[in-house]
């Protein structure tokens, strides 16, 4: 079943009949006596019941959630209702009914919390921006890049400045003569000769490694 | 994630004796017990309507008290049977007659009474008082229901909330018509069926959260 496309009305999970039939055929305990006993405080009465029932509960949960921790939250879930409620029970009904209807009950919350979930949220793939400050979704970090900016820290400085304004800044050859005072011809070959010692030092630097 | 092994060990650990509710039909009687000593506190205060002795004699006065009353009575009975797991939701169906006869016979009041209709209209005390008979009666009935029904959080928070704010309500409409001189069709309208439907309203808008609320304010539930 997926869980997305039911509707909760129309689920129906398991017939109180069937659990009732099937547990009387398990180990025989009779669940609706240990409830009895649990709630005039016999613990390990209590600990048959519960360890008892849970399997059942699983095999409910298992057909309406795929993963595994959904499967498990949801038995949780029954169990801690089962916990919070044992007063509300009454041993001269049939333990199975009771059982199953708050097991179908609290499993139907959990689906409708899930789609209402859903409904709201979308999935994030790597590719979606995270911040909207673009610097924050640079991933910095690669070897190369790291080793390049290295190289750029070492050059002297007009040409460090120059490399900055140029490549990295992308301003134009008119605001970066504006910006730093420099004429153009002496910001070509600034950068010319600073591409240059970037090659040199990188190719001295994969050399030596 | 807790693993469901410890979470049993953790339960087992601190499953104290509990006291068994009682059967939903006593527990419903008590509820109407409580009600019945608000009313008669009420009554004692404020005394009932100047024209009650006249008004008993009128068969629709008569037949929408007793609406009034049997829905909220049914009502009550059919919140604290809805409140267990494995009772059928058929049970929110057992007002609805009684709920027809009361909507009737305050419908067919209006259209009788149409042209009888006081020029005064209520006087603005009157109102007053009514309006704190109103909030004496749900307030008192409301909070009663919700500690009542507060393991129902879990179960059926929709359907019970919606059938405890009708018996509050009814219950209320009675009190209304037991204490005060509503004969101005229209202040009938409002206060009877005004009343009730703001209060049943209040009971499905709130009543899911409230219970919710109280459930979490006596986590350890009741011995």
């Amino acid at each position: 079943m997926s869980v997305g496309r039911h509707s909760p009305a129309s689920l129906s999970i398991v017939s109180a009949s069937t659990l009732d039939d099937s547990h009387k055929a398990g180990d025989g305990a009779d669940w609706s006596k240990l409830m009895a006993r649990s709630q005039d405080g016999d613990r390990e009465a209590y600990r048959t019941l519960l360890e008892g029932v849970t399997p059942y509960i699983r095999s409910l949960a298992a057909r309406c959630f795929k993963q595994p921790s959904d499967v498990e939250d949801a038995v949780q879930d029954v169990l801690l209702t089962i916990h919070m409620v044992r007063h509300a029970y009454d041993p001269s009904r049939p333990f199975g009914p009771w059982l199953a209807a708050i097991a179908n009950r609290r499993i139907i919350d959990r689906l409708r919390r899930d789609t209402r979930r859903k409904a709201r949220e979308v999935a994030l793939s790597a590719d979606h921006e995270t911040f909207a400050e673009p610097a924050t979704n640079v991933h910095r970090g690669t070897a190369d890049e790291v080793a390049l900016a290295q190289a750029i820290e070492r050059l002297p400085p007009d040409q460090r400045q120059t490399i900055r304004m140029l490549k990295l800044d992308e301003m134009s050859l008119k605001e970066a003569a504006a910006a730093s005072g420099r004429s153009i011809p002496a910001l070509k070959v600034a950068t010319h000769r600073a591409i240059k010692s970037l090659r040199r030092m990188l190719k001295q630097q994969s050399d030596s490694t | 994630m807790t693993r469901t092994p410890d979470l049993i060990d953790a339960l087992v650990e601190t499953a104290a004796p509990v006291r068994r509710l009682r059967p939903p039909i006593i527990r419903a009687g008590l509820w109407l017990a409580f009600a019945a000593i608000v009313l008669g506190l009420i009554a004692i205060a404020h005394g009932l309507r100047p024209d009650f002795s006249d008004r008993v004699r009128q068969p629709l006065f008569v037949l929408g008290m007793l609406g009034a009353l049997a829905t909220g009575m049914l009502a009550a009975v059919a919140s604290f049977r809805l409140s267990l797991p494995d009772s059928s939701r058929l049970w929110a169906v057992l007002p609805l007659p009684a709920l027809a006869l009361w909507v009737a016979t305050i419908g067919y009041g209006c259209l009788t009474d149409w042209v009888s209709m006081d020029p005064d209209g209520l006087h603005m005390g009157e109102a007053i008082r009514c309006f704190a008979t109103l909030l004496m009666t749900s307030v008192p009935l409301s909070i009663a229901m919700l500690v009542m029904l507060r393991y129902a959080a879990l179960l059926r928070p929709l359907e019970v909330s919606v059938m405890s704010g009708l018996a509050v309500a009814a219950v209320t409409a009675f009190a209304l018509s037991l204490f005060h001189e509503l004969d101005a069709t229209v202040m009938i309208l409002i206060w009877n069926l005004g009343s009730a439907v703001l209060i049943a309203a209040l009971g499905s808008l709130f009543g899911q959260s409230m219970l919710t609320w109280m459930a979490s304010r006596f986590a350890t539930l009741p011995r």
